[in-house]
């Protein structure tokens, strides 16, 4: 990863955060100037750096970690915007990431019933929930969409 | 990397496959600031491994579960 994957990096996730979702490759090269092609062989680049994960049959982005590319179970509302998250632990960091207060919205599944949890001050306002990782964190990136 | 309501919920999902580490939501959030807190800033650079690895031991998630490659 040199510095100017480092540039379209930080300018990839400026965009995720102002547009409430990861913003394809035609959309990053419009807003950075690069051509197309050279911000997909960066995005390759990021993603061998584990910096984000493309979608191999496409080359858009999948996760721009904690943001998904896709929709999930997991949702987040925050500054006035939502994202949805690669998983729970991703929730939280996407109020982590913008600073924000937040709501996250997923549901449990084993029973599917809907949890919620307000997010204020990094701090969930429902203590009693658990969070379960079902791998460990030596096989997390061996599977990332797995894991 | 799901949340539940409850122990019993995680082991009726889980359904005989070997659990993973079950953590309170608390640890939770404070995991996600330390490890993602950084990621929309300017100066951000990835993480080594040691870093990670200290960011881990420093909201308790200690031993071989929680060992990175």
């Amino acid at each position: 990863m040199d510095g100017s994957d480092l540039g379209l990096r930080n300018a990839t996730y400026g965009l995720v955060a102002e547009l409430g979702r990861v913003p394809t490759a035609a959309e990053a090269a419009r807003a950075t100037g690069l051509g197309l092609e050279e911000v997909r062989a960066r995005w390759r680049s990021l993603h061998e750096a584990h910096a984000l994960v493309l979608d191999e049959s496409t080359g858009e982005i999948l996760m721009a970690n904690p943001f998904s590319g896709v929709p999930t179970r997991f949702r987040v509302y925050a500054d006035g915007r939502s994202w949805h998250a690669n998983c729970a632990w991703d929730a939280f960091g996407i109020c982590a990431a913008l600073g924000t207060d937040g709501r996250i919205e997923t549901t449990c599944p084993d029973c599917d019933e809907p949890i919620t949890v307000e997010v204020r001050d990094t701090h969930p306002d429902d203590e009693t929930l658990l969070f379960h990782c079902l791998l460990p964190a030596a096989h997390w990136w061996e599977n990332i969409v797995y894991t | 990397m799901n949340l539940f309501r409850s122990e019993e919920h995680v082991e009726r999902w889980l359904a005989g496959r070997a659990p993973g580490a079950t953590i309170p939501v608390v640890q939770l959030a404070e995991l996600a600031s330390a490890w993602w807190g950084d990621r929309l800033s300017p100066g951000w650079r990835a993480h080594t491994r040691e870093q990670n690895q200290a960011i881990l031991d420093a909201v308790g998630l200690t031993g071989a579960f929680w060992r990175l490659p």
